[in-house]
């Protein structure tokens, strides 16, 4: 960690005015990481776990409402039948030709003979017990007319709608997109949930990784710098303890280092003020150039450079 | 609490510290920094049951739309038929009590993750406010001239780098002290040797005797301090 730079603004009495800055945020790697790692590790989990559950139920509720949709009725569209126009016409029927005995007589009320494509009769394999008569029947030839020009008009089907139809239709289709469009919102939900569920759980492992980072460091910063006056006091260095900065956490702790510090430093005040003693009474006596004089001189100028 | 910085003096009242006590956890004694651990703690706790209660409750709104779907689709079905109204209540009954269960099966499970998370918390804390503690135990030692040995954390313990900084330092100061008494135990025998010997001036020769005198109180209450 580099040392921070003072501060343009007046400190207060103790106070350096270091300013955080984002490049020593990490201070100490072991402590922060773990901690924050903790956090990021648990809430990833939490929402993972959860998430997963909340779109497996989401999931089936989508599923659920999907079937209950599909299953609304639409009003049918009414269904047209072809054959309603023409039923006042009979039939096309092939002519019936009179026999060899009925020649020149009117012919009969009885109703025509069906078809020959559509009759039975017309198949070449008899039915069994028709009996021989029929066989002979179908053995006669059959005259065919064929209508090479006709005056008559021939009238198209004609399909009878009923006045309501174009409503029917239109509500039908109106009704069919209508559930459509419930489909489709169904599943715009489902995928906004999972959206807003991956969406929440990144800004959530991307913000409590930042603030624990933050965190940490207001109990790292207090450490750091506690580090390193225990540095200084370990080279014999006690210089002046400044305050911590403004929102660091420990402060009680840091009160403890301080006064410590401030007992080490009575400590050696004392040896010099009773160093200094002997060596005034020493020299008054006669004895200032005594070996253990200057040797004891020598203790005193190291204690009060420590004290500086 | 119990101070984890006691040193118990060795047989026979010598200063070389014994082999350090082997302190246990106490439950009581988990919550050493209020501040620091109660900060943490609550912050991932309450961050937990946010992350829980909102979790949950959109797991328990989507479950209560599917069952409010199933039980209108079910009325819409059996609202012709009164035989069937039983059968549509006893469903929607199913359903509801289903959906009532899950809300206490997640509030809980939701309890039980606040609680032994909580209780985790404050044990991983614990592992940093107890180093912190006992450093703090030795600077009050330190603040009254103080400077005994220094025993090891215990295992598990965090801040280990910490306390090797603090443990070198107090045994750096502890040293030279020793060494300075030692000195000037030294330095004190030899001015009272050369007094003896010297023709010292008379009123100066009182107060050199009183200083000597002084600075030997001194050496001892240091020396006593140190061991």
């Amino acid at each position: 960690m580099t040392q921070p730079s003072k501060a343009p603004s007046a400190p207060k009495p103790g106070d350096r005015g270091y300013k955080r800055s984002w490049k020593n945020l990490l201070i100490n790697k072991r402590y922060q990481l773990q901690f924050t790692l903790f956090m990021v590790g648990l809430s990833t989990l939490l929402m993972a776990g959860l998430g997963i559950w909340v779109m497996k139920v989401a999931n089936e509720t989508t599923t659920v409402s999907m079937a209950s949709v599909r299953g609304t009725p639409c009003p049918k569209i009414p269904a047209l039948d072809e054959g309603s126009g023409s039923e006042e016409e009979g039939p096309a029927v092939p002519m019936k030709l009179p026999e060899e005995g009925d020649a020149g007589t009117a012919p009969s009320d009885t109703p025509p003979a069906a078809p020959v494509a559509d009759s039975p009769a017309a198949d070449p394999a008899p039915a069994a017990g028709s009996g021989s008569a029929a066989a002979k029947e179908d053995e006669r030839p059959r005259a065919m007319v064929v209508m090479d020009e006709s005056s008559m008009t021939m009238l198209p089907n004609v399909i009878k709608v009923p006045e309501d139809f174009g409503q029917k239709v239109v509500g039908h289709w109106t009704c069919e997109l209508r559930l459509g469009a419930e489909i489709n919102a169904l599943e715009r939900g489902r995928l906004l949930i999972l959206y807003v569920l991956i969406g929440t759980g990144l800004l959530l492992v991307i913000g409590l990784a930042v603030y624990g980072i933050k965190m940490t460091h207001k109990v790292a910063g207090p450490l750091f710098k506690v580090s390193l006056y225990l540095g200084k006091m370990q080279q014999g260095r006690f210089d002046k303890v400044w305050n911590l900065r403004k929102g660091d956490q420990l402060v009680d702790f840091y009160e403890h280092f301080k006064l410590a510090h401030a007992g080490v430093v009575k400590m050696e005040k004392e040896d010099i003020a009773k160093l200094k003693a002997v060596i005034a009474a020493a020299e008054q006596a006669g004895a200032g150039e005594h070996a253990t004089i200057v040797e004891l001189r020598d203790i005193v100028a190291r204690k009060e450079k420590a004290i500086e | 609490m119990s101070d984890p910085t006691a040193a118990t003096p060795g047989p026979g009242g010598d200063t070389k510290p014994a082999p350090r006590p082997h302190y246990k956890r106490k439950l009581s004694n988990y919550l050493l920094d209020k501040k620091l651990q109660l900060r943490y703690v609550l912050l991932v706790t309450i961050l937990s049951g946010v992350i829980a209660g909102a979790l949950g409750y959109l797991i328990y709104q989507q479950k209560r739309l599917a069952s409010e779907s199933i039980e209108k689709d079910l009325a819409s079905l059996t609202q012709a038929d009164s035989s069937q109204e039983d059968f549509q209540e006893h469903v929607a009954s199913g359903l509801e009590s289903e959906d009532r269960a899950l809300v206490y099966k997640m509030a809980g499970v939701g309890v039980g993750l606040v609680i032994i998370l909580s209780l985790y918390l404050l044990i991983m804390t614990h592992k940093v406010a107890g180093p912190l503690y006992k450093v703090s135990m030795y600077f009050d030692r330190m603040a009254v001239g103080r400077l005994g040995a220094v025993t090891p954390l215990r295992e598990g313990d965090m801040l280990q780098d910490f306390y090797l900084n603090f443990k070198d330092m107090h045994d750096a100061v502890r040293t030279r002290a020793q060494a300075d008494a030692s000195a000037l135990e030294k330095a004190l025998e030899t001015l009272r040797d050369s007094k003896n010997q010297a023709d010292y001036r008379g009123e100066a020769r009182a107060k050199l005797d009183e200083a000597l005198d002084d600075l030997d109180k001194h050496l001892a209450e240091r020396k006593k301090s140190l061991a």
